[in-house]
């Protein structure tokens, strides 16, 4: 599954789908909804892959993640041009993702709750990062605050599989409307 | 027939990725379709920290997220720096995870 769905929450949503024997028109559909956001990820990197002919675009697009949308967007605010990063990292976490996957598969049970470490945020922590780093303006600060609010809120009201792009989509408005 | 799910999900997580490189928009976009795309970026990754830190595992949170999140926050803007931000967070999780 890894091979093929290389999209992390979704891959989670499917193992709770299959568990619950869940038709399997509504687990293409969670995942297609999980995975709106990242048509909003590519609509954003777009500018910066105009120069690649279509067949390197459509191989850029198989290896899109939250990740290696976060890191190279990161890369170009600080005014990288070079598309060798993001193939390079969004490659390599291809790589890791399925040898961490096999990994899993051996060791599993053995190495119990890796929550005790902290890990799983580590993450949240990259990515809230990231933001602060790529905040240039004051608008920033409200497009960043308004988003996170928005997702988190229709995640604890139980609307996860949209709460990104609901939040990404509406968010960025903000931006249209205030002068700068 | 998890496997017809398998493969159906693949297609759609491709499509969705793909099509927004594949198509080709002629012309230069108006101004204010430029500031939304260029303000996209920060709200999409915002919008995944939202729901990772006040619902980390699909409930309200009492757990030490909002703080770490904050302790983060604080960090990187104080030595914009990542690697220390995200070395804050995770000891900082794990710390208050044992208390």
């Amino acid at each position: 599954m890894s091979l093929l769905v290389f999209a992390g929450a979704s891959q989670f949503a499917m193992v709770r789908l299959f568990s619950e024997s869940a038709p399997t028109l509504i687990v293409v559909a969670s995942v297609l909804f999980i995975n709106l956001r990242h048509a909003l990820m590519a609509a954003s990197l777009r500018s910066q892959l105009q120069g690649l002919p279509l067949v390197g675009r459509l191989v850029a697009a198989f290896f899109l993640t939250d990740e290696a949308f976060a890191m190279a967007t990161g890369h170009f605010r600080r005014g990288g041009r070079s598309l060798a990063y993001y193939f390079v990292f969004a490659i390599s976490l291809y790589v890791l993702w399925n040898v961490a996957t096999l990994g899993g598969i051996v060791l599993g049970d053995a190495i119990g709750d890796p929550r005790r470490f902290g890990v799983d945020f580590a993450i949240t922590a990259t990515f809230t990062g990231i933001v602060v780093l790529a905040i240039r303006h004051r608008t920033d600060v409200a497009i960043a605050i308004v988003a996170a609010l928005v997702a988190g809120a229709l995640a604890l009201a139980g609307a996860s599989t949209i709460a990104v792009i609901t939040a990404g989509a509406i968010a960025p408005l903000i931006a249209v409307f205030v002068r700068r | 027939m998890i496997w017809v799910a398998i493969v159906g999900s693949a297609i759609a997580t491709y499509l969705i990725r793909s099509l927004p490189f594949a198509i080709t928009l002629s012309g230069r976009l108006p101004p204010a379709a430029t500031r939304y795309l260029e303000a996209l970026p920060v709200a999409i990754i915002a919008g995944l920290v939202g729901p990772a830190v006040v619902a980390p595992a699909g409930a309200l949170t009492h757990g030490p997220e909002p703080l770490a999140v904050a302790l983060v926050v604080a960090t990187v803007a104080w030595r914009r720096s990542l690697l220390a931000g995200v070395i804050v967070g995770v000891v900082s999780v794990a710390l208050l995870r044992l208390i």
